[in-house]
């Protein structure tokens, strides 16, 4: 964390780069795989009720897919996406939208996970009423990202989390993945080297901080070394009204 | 090559691994995009769905060729068994049983009893998707594309989801024709 | 060991790759007034239309040989390599009815690993799992993308001599 500050850069980067405000009402409408069960009377359930009431929310906790398996799925949603934009922008906001829904139910499998294993350490039901480690302040929610949300998606922490610099941005932050699973496979030709396919996971930070209540906006940048050719910076700008709560927060001694 | 063979093939073939729910989740959010931008239309999505896996099958096979570093089938049998065994295995970590043949050993079915890809999965309860959507129809484009690679013309679509209120998820499978080898052009 | 060539042909009997390389000036100056690549440059003239032709010689050559050899030797026989006095052409198709082929210099060994290599960490890597090279690469698009072409490169030079 104590990497030098590249604001200046990260800067001019923004303000090319428009991330897509994701319109709450798509969460609406209801995409298949939903996290939380909403009791139906209209579906059918086989007789053996393998549904995903009847199965253990961590029984795919520690499950292991194949890593190829993921990059096909991948490759077709960029390609898919390709197919209907009409330039690097405009793909890059289409795989945000995409990772964006991912984001906000990854959030709830999170506090699901850590209040389960937190109360199961107390052995009490009584505490089970303690609500979930729901981030308050910027900092939780960017360790949120930076550790469990990494660990669950990618099985490792975030490689840095940095915040700017530049007193005209006191609202962004940067968390570094210096080799995004995302890209593993992706040769961006020269003429498309602005493009970063980790727009993608940018959705779905940009989920999880909507989610917690943290407007913002986030998006994926190159930055690449010499040591981590596919180096990427996701840049999280948080709203006005976030760092204007985060100030009141400070003042009444909030953690 | 007998069954027994393809299931340790299967076993020992050392791959990456990511987290499963990466997989799932992102499959999901996948077929929801899709169910968005057709608006419901579950036979178009179907039919994406199944586009998408033909476009994974013909690169899958590549790799599952290279990674489990087996040869051409001698029959279809075989070939269902490495399917079952070792593609199904090494991809998705579970293994379908090959049953239902037809005497002319040209159909079969595979039954599921795991499927990494409707995990967390509930069909939206609109008196529609449960009788006009696959969830996983991508499976049926992944043989497709994979097979026709390998020289084999095939038909696959499912029979039966639990995600449909099914007992058992089918995927019924036939075999078409074999591919001849294409030829160079024709000098002009 | 020297290489002198290497082309990918799809099943459609396209070539979707092809690359040369020319000996080293020190290597080159031992050697007396041969030509470098003496399967290839035919009078030196490297243009386009030249390789394409040699690119059609080569699989039509590999096409005839390995159908031979599976009607001389069973379908389960594979066309391995060949040795003229000037190169030694090496051979490895995939089940996808990928081909596989280099030319090296006489005294080299065997290429069959490096050419199922190539396929196994690079092809596959690079090419086959790229979301952004399409699944199959008539007239080469998506084969050419700096990872692979990094990579062989790296290959040919560091591994292979």
């Amino acid at each position: 964390m104590a990497a030098p500050p590249r604001h200046s850069a990260m800067l001019s980067m923004n303000s090319a780069v428009a991330t897509p405000q994701p319109m709450p009402g798509d969460m609406s409408q209801g995409p298949p795989q939903s996290l939380t069960p909403q009791p139906s009377q209209g579906l059918r359930v086989p007789s053996n009720r393998k549904t995903i009431y009847d199965r253990h929310l961590n029984r795919s906790r520690n499950a292991e897919l194949s890593r190829a398996s993921f990059a096909y799925l991948f490759a077709e949603m960029v390609t898919y996406a390709q197919r209907r934009v009409t330039g690097i922008q405009d793909l890059e906001k289409r795989l945000n939208e995409q990772g964006y829904p991912l984001g906000l139910r990854l959030l709830d499998l999170l506090f699901y996970r850590t209040t389960t294993t937190s109360s199961s350490a107390l052995s009490s039901s009584s505490t089970s009423s303690s609500p979930p480690n729901r981030p308050l302040r910027i900092l939780t929610l960017l360790h949120l990202i930076h550790g469990p949300l990494w660990r669950l998606l990618f099985g490792r922490s975030a490689d840095a989390l940095e915040h700017s610099v530049s007193p005209d941005t006191p609202n962004e932050y940067m968390i570094t993945d210096n080799d995004p699973l995302v890209n593993a496979y992706i040769s961006v030709p020269r003429e498309m080297n602005q493009l970063n396919c980790a727009a993608f996971v940018a959705g779905i930070i940009e989920g999880v901080c909507d989610g917690c209540g943290f407007e913002a906006k986030v998006s994926a940048h190159n930055q690449p070394t010499e040591m981590w050719p596919s180096r990427t910076v996701f840049l999280l700008s948080f709203g006005e009204s976030v760092m204007e709560r985060e100030k009141v927060l400070e003042r009444s001694g909030i953690k | 090559m007998s069954s027994s063979k393809a299931s340790r093939i299967g076993e020992e073939t050392r791959i990456d691994k990511v987290n499963a729910e990466l997989v799932t989740l992102t499959y999901g959010t996948i077929v929801a995009q899709l169910c968005q931008d057709y608006d419901s239309d579950y036979q178009e999505v179907n039919k994406q769905l199944d586009k998408m896996g033909y476009n994974i099958g013909m690169r899958l096979i590549e790799d599952f060729l290279a990674k489990s570093g087996v040869g051409r089938c001698a029959n279809f049998r075989e070939t269902a068994d490495m399917i079952a065994k070792v593609g199904f295995k090494i991809f998705l970590n579970v293994a379908p049983t090959v049953t239902n043949w037809t005497s002319d050993n040209n159909q079969f079915s595979l039954i599921f009893d795991e499927n990494p890809l409707a995990d967390f999965v509930e069909l939206p309860d609109d008196g529609r998707a449960q009788d006009e959507l696959w969830f996983s129809n991508i499976l049926c484009g992944v043989l497709r594309g994979a097979l026709e690679m390998v020289q084999m013309q095939i038909e696959a679509h499912f029979v039966s989801d639990i995600l449909r209120g099914d007992d058992t998820t089918e995927m019924r499978v036939s075999l078409v024709r074999y591919i001849e080898d294409e030829m160079p052009p024709e000098e002009e | 060991m020297t290489v002198y060539s290497f082309y990918i042909f799809d099943r459609h009997a396209e070539c979707i790759y092809k690359r040369r390389w020319l000996p080293r000036p020190a290597s080159i100056a031992g050697k007396s007034g041969q030509s470098a690549t003496p399967a290839i440059s035919a009078g030196g003239g490297q243009t386009v239309r030249a390789t394409d032709d040699d690119s059609k010689l080569v699989f039509g050559t590999v096409f005839s040989l390995r159908n031979m050899v599976r009607k001389l030797g069973g379908d389960d026989d594979n066309f391995v390599a060949f040795n003229t006095s000037q190169y030694k052409l090496h051979y490895y198709e995939t089940p996808t009815n990928i081909k596989f082929v280099m030319l090296t210099d006489t005294k080299s060994p065997s290429m069959r690993i490096a050419l199922q290599q190539i396929y196994i960490n690079l092809y596959v890597e690079y090419v086959v799992k790229n979301p952004l090279s399409p699944v199959e690469h008539p007239g080469g698009v998506g084969v050419n993308n700096e990872l692979f072409e990094e990579s062989l490169e790296q290959f040919v030079t560091r591994v292979l001599s």
